[in-house]
């Protein structure tokens, strides 16, 4: 390990804002069912997550001095601590027969509170790819939506409410793409060129036209939904990957 | 604000030569070894701070109106008093020591790299052996017992003095002033309103940009606030159209089945 935000870190995004994206989803269904299979897709994804973020630090056994400090305002603080009560959360409502209201709110505020942390993590650092624009939370939050439905189609569920879902936030997040690269081009020149053209093109390229364009084709034609998803699922991930690696494009030493 | 007795360095770009007895001197006090390193193109070197590297000289190099320029500056922690590597430390280990020092607690740093990736000026590092982060620590093991910080002491032309936070502003403020008088119209004086005023100052012959040093006040934390507001309209604004979009949905089920 080198020492930059790596392959832990970009999972841990995908993770979680895929399982948090199809927990908030379920909620705005509404059906008790999908509530459930929402919250057992978070409850994986943040799980998972913690774990990764735990391997990714240079001193693993320390996890827990995060949970004794109290700093609001390092957002990666408060980022452990909305992680490890969203956990608490989701487990309550996956061992309850039936959970009161209160708990399914506070839930989705804290699963909201994980998928978007994470774009204010990135934004208030001095990587000017991140920073430069104040779109890193609205593209995140965004893309957890897309993949988050795509993982809910992906297990049968074909509501038109989520088509529409699915469909429309497919197209928000590329608008906010280009208008973050456009956004933070003049600050952020080397990043860019590394994921139009450079080492991260196979990433942006990958997400765009099969993360986003296909599936956006397929979704209109009503073609292998299934498989559509999956490839929303594979943009999300690449999405991410060409993020976290292009905002550090440059950095000798970490 | 840094307190006027608090811990201070003031480097005078105008008295400095480009020696680099600081950057070999911080090496020998703290006990960091050499770099491999490489040629990139200007006697600068190494290229970037590291774990192992806590200070460098900065050497901005170039061509105007047919003469070569050639300028120094000092590349190392700023000891911020609103530190964007101490705001974005989830555990506290690195924080402020009493005279304004932003050290490390390595025992209870646990290697998460948020404040590596938030310093504007790139000066705290990730040490991969010991999986703990790394930076300048103001020499605070000599001035809390009295001596000078090493790279000061080291300085054989005057350009690095040390002191009381009170005593090198106004020394600055000399400084650029003496320096306006003789001829330097874009003198400036680094560190006064930046990241809530920095414990290290510089007394710069041109303006701070053409040393390629980050320029205006915002902090951390207007920085953090600003990042939760954009977060909090993006959340609120995709929310509403998400629930219009499966409302919608339950509108025209509810259609068909009436």
């Amino acid at each position: 390990m080198t020492g930059e935000w790596g392959m832990y870190i970009v999972l841990y995004f995908w993770l979680a804002a895929m399982g948090g994206g199809a927990f908030l989803i379920a909620l705005g269904l509404g059906d008790e069912r999908t509530k459930r299979t929402g919250a057992f897709l978070a409850f994986v994804g943040v799980v998972l997550g913690a774990l990764l973020l735990i391997v990714d630090l240079g001193q693993p056994t320390r996890f827990w001095h995060m949970l004794v400090s109290f700093h609001p305002v390092s957002v990666m603080w408060l980022g452990s601590v909305v992680l490890a009560l969203a956990g608490l959360g989701l487990f309550l409502m996956l061992v309850l027969r039936e959970w009161p209201v209160w708990l399914e709110w506070l839930t989705g505020i804290l699963v909201l509170l994980v998928v978007g942390y994470t774009g204010v993590l990135l934004m208030v650092t001095a990587r000017p790819f991140w920073s430069a624009s104040p779109l890193m939370p609205w593209i995140f939050l965004a893309s957890a939506y897309t993949t988050g439905a795509a993982l809910l189609v992906l297990l049968g569920n074909r509501g038109e409410g989520l088509r529409r879902i699915s469909f429309n936030f497919a197209i928000i997040e590329i608008v906010l793409v280009i208008a973050h690269l456009v956004w933070t081009y003049p600050k952020a020149q080397e990043a860019i060129q590394a994921a139009l053209t450079g080492d991260l093109a196979w990433a942006f390229w990958g997400f765009v036209i099969l993360g986003v364009a296909l599936p956006l084709y397929m979704e209109a034609q009503r073609k292998a939904e299934a498989l559509a998803a999956l490839l929303v699922l594979a943009g999300g991930f690449l999405l991410r990957y060409f993020i976290v690696y292009a905002g550090q494009v440059g950095v000798l030493h970490f | 604000m840094p307190k006027s007795n608090d811990y201070a360095i003031l480097f005078d770009a105008s008295h400095c030569t480009g020696c680099r007895a600081c950057q070999v001197a911080c090496k020998q006090w703290n006990d960091l070894p050499g770099e491999e390193t490489f040629n990139a193109g200007s006697y600068e070197n190494p290229p970037s701070l590291s774990a192992e590297t806590w200070l460098r000289m900065k050497f901005t190099e170039g061509v105007e109106a047919d003469e070569v320029f050639w300028d120094f500056t000092r590349d190392a922690c700023m000891h911020c008093s609103s530190a964007a590597c101490v705001e974005a430390c989830p555990t506290g280990a690195v924080n402020y020591r009493e005279g304004g020092a932003v050290t490390v607690d390595q025992g209870w740093c646990i290697g998460c790299r948020n404040c590596v990736q938030a310093c504007p000026y790139d000066a705290i590092h990730y040490d991969e052996k010991k999986g703990v982060v790394e930076k300048c620590t103001l020499c605070y093991d000599r001035v809390s017992n009295g001596l000078e910080p090493a790279c000061v002491k080291a300085c054989p032309t005057g350009a690095l003095h040390t002191g009381g936070y009170g005593e090198m502003r106004q020394l600055a403020e000399r400084r650029l002033q003496e320096l306006k008088a003789a001829g330097y119209k874009n003198a400036s004086v680094y560190g006064l309103a930046e990241m809530g005023g920095t414990h290290v100052l510089y007394v710069l012959l041109k303006h701070p940009s053409a040393y390629g040093l980050p320029v205006g006040p915002v902090t951390e934390k207007q920085k953090v606030a600003s990042g939760w507001l954009s977060a909090g309209i993006a959340a609120a604004v995709l929310g509403f159209a998400g629930v219009k979009w499966l409302s919608d949905r339950r509108n025209e089920v509810g259609g068909e089945s009436s």
